[in-house]
């Protein structure tokens, strides 16, 4: 099945969810195209093994929907069959655009994919992940909008021999005209190896110290629920859960969270999970490796102290 | 200025979802989705900014018509809806050729939308719409700044960014940035009144098929509850020897 790959370029290199799609493709020896999207100069996104093609945009004019133009006549042409993107803004716009060009309705959240026979089975997982969803795809070319960390990526090599496509505007673009880069210490969210949430039970803002101080002991990332994101207390880069990041880290800890499905989706992976809640009940310790039923705010700044 | 905005009824959240051959069962009695009520409260600061006409869109199971009653009541002006057999069981594609055909019939220049539906998840339907309406597409909107001309503030990865609204253009709110207004009585009695227009699907050009065959849900009842320990002011000990343990610190 002849496939492409939507991927996006992050610090002069391939993204982690687009690393993850290529060796899931490379191990089930699918022959594809890699198109990477982004906007610096000169990322290391070439391989012997396929054909890549890099759509630079400039970073001051919102022009996606021209790239879907060229993305959908490469699928044309190369009678692409199957097309996969990461589940991040990029790739749910891309795909969205891509889907209307080609009548095919784009399968999200996707966690798994097998091609049996020429038939092409998604597997979605649902209800917070207590349920996976099986269906098969049969419109003619299939997207898939694949959730990061669905896959293992393994090292590969890139070099920069690739066809460069500079993106002009057209009367769809929107000009950018202020952007602000988001200041980020300590460990990204998507690679720490232990990860520090906080919800609504750290009661105030001001709370989240404690989360930050024991992140720093730990040499930790921070995250947070949507609710608290939703309250203005945390970036939204900062939310784990359906609608935010998905983390697979060796340790997460829950502060103060009750583990509504929406968030369990992010974390639930995680090697070992330990839940501090005042509320014997919260759904959180179900799925919990050590669960410590109490305040929080107690917990944790004694915790910070004998660590 | 007249603006679209989509109202999406879900199943009250409150409620367990159940399933029926892969589908949600949805009830007569279904809710506003929360997600919507950052597109409709955006829609309505830009009614009180330009006297724009306000016009809810939905697609799918009418029912009670509950949600839609509570998109007009925040203060919406009208509706336009539509139902069909057809539509059971919509994919993404099918939802957003028919919301497309609604914002046409509104007349919208600016089709506003959460990001994403609360019991569907697909997050692509506001991005679907602007390519079947040939506009352009802001998504992931976070921040709105009405004054002379209107400023979006996006989410990006990396931070965010700021652009000037175009006269016409489809837009996806996240929930943040407003706060979505509580109607008060005055508001309720007056949505009654209020008209909700239900649309014939052949008005609509509709070429999007369903592209999915249910096969099998397993459950993988993750159910793994391990140690629970109710706290006496020792608990940080229990949780430093855990970390020791697996080899964390």
């Amino acid at each position: 099945m002849k496939s492409l790959i939507i991927g996006e370029v992050s610090n002069g290199s391939l993204s982690s969810g687009t690393l993850e799609i290529i060796t899931k493709l490379k191990e089930d020896n699918l022959d594809f195209i890699l198109i990477a999207i982004g906007s610096e100069d000169s990322p290391k996104i070439g391989n012997d093994s396929f054909e890549s093609t890099y759509f630079k945009l400039n970073p001051n004019e919102l022009s996606l929907s021209v790239v879907a133009d060229k993305i959908s006549e490469k699928i044309k042409e190369n009678s692409v069959e199957l097309v996969l993107a990461s589940s991040t803004y990029v790739g749910r716009d891309i795909s969205g655009f891509l889907s209307v060009d080609l009548n095919s309705s784009p399968v999200s959240n996707v966690v798994d994919f097998t091609i049996t026979d020429s038939i092409l089975t998604t597997t979605n997982s649902i209800d917070g992940g207590e349920s996976e969803y099986l269906t098969n795809v049969t419109s003619e070319v299939k997207i898939l909008i694949i959730r990061p960390k669905s896959f293992e990526a393994t090292d590969i090599e890139f070099d920069e021999n690739y066809t460069t496509s500079d993106v002009q505007k057209n009367e769809l673009s929107v000009e950018v005209n202020d952007i602000f880069v988001e200041e980020k210490t300590g460990p990204q969210l998507e690679d720490s190896k232990i990860v520090i949430s906080a919800g609504r039970g750290m009661v105030d803002v001001d709370n989240l110290k404690y989360v930050e101080e024991l992140a720093t002991k730990l040499n930790a990332a921070v995250g947070g629920t949507r609710a608290i994101v939703d309250a203005g207390w945390m970036p939204y880069s900062q939310q784990v859960g359906q609608t935010g990041k998905t983390v697979k880290p060796d340790v997460y800890i829950a502060c103060g969270i009750s583990g509504a499905t929406q968030h369990q989706v992010g974390m639930k992976d995680s090697k070992y999970i330990i839940a501090i809640n005042k509320d014997e009940e919260a759904p959180i310790f179900q799925i919990a490796d050590l669960g410590v039923v109490g305040d929080t705010l107690s917990i944790i700044p004694k915790l910070v102290e004998n660590l | 200025m007249k603006i679209a905005v989509c109202a999406k009824q879900i199943p009250d959240p409150a409620n367990t979802v159940t399933y029926e051959v892969g589908t949600i069962v949805r009830p007569d009695e279904q809710v506003l989705d929360d997600t919507d009520r950052y597109g409709i409260e955006v829609a309505l600061q830009l009614k009180e900014k330009f006297d724009a006409e306000v016009t809810v869109i939905s697609m799918g199971k009418l029912g009670t018509q509950k949600g839609i009653q509570q998109a007009l009541q925040m203060g919406a002006d009208k509706a336009l809806v539509i139902e069909d057999d057809k539509l059971q069981n919509s994919n993404s594609l099918m939802t957003s050729n028919v919301l497309s055909g609604l914002a046409k019939l509104a007349e919208a220049d600016i089709v506003i939308f959460g990001t994403e539906s609360s019991d569907g998840y697909s997050g692509v339907v506001p991005q679907q719409v602007s390519r079947y309406l040939g506009l352009p597409c802001i998504s992931y909107v976070k921040g709105i700044d009405i004054n002379e001309e209107t400023v979006l503030t996006r989410q990006t990865m990396t931070g965010s960014e700021k652009v000037v609204m175009p006269s016409q253009c489809v837009i996806s709110v996240t929930a943040s940035g407003v706060e979505p207004r509580y109607p008060n009585f005055k508001d309720i009695m007056a949505a009654k009144s209020k008209e909700v227009e239900q649309i014939d699907l052949s008005a609509i050009e509709f070429t999007a098929k369903h592209n999915q065959e249910f096969k099998e849900i397993n459950s993988l009842s993750s159910n793994k509850s391990g140690e629970k320990y109710i706290d006496e002011g020792d608990a940080f000990n229990l949780i430093i020897e855990k970390l020791k343990e697996i080899k964390a610190i």
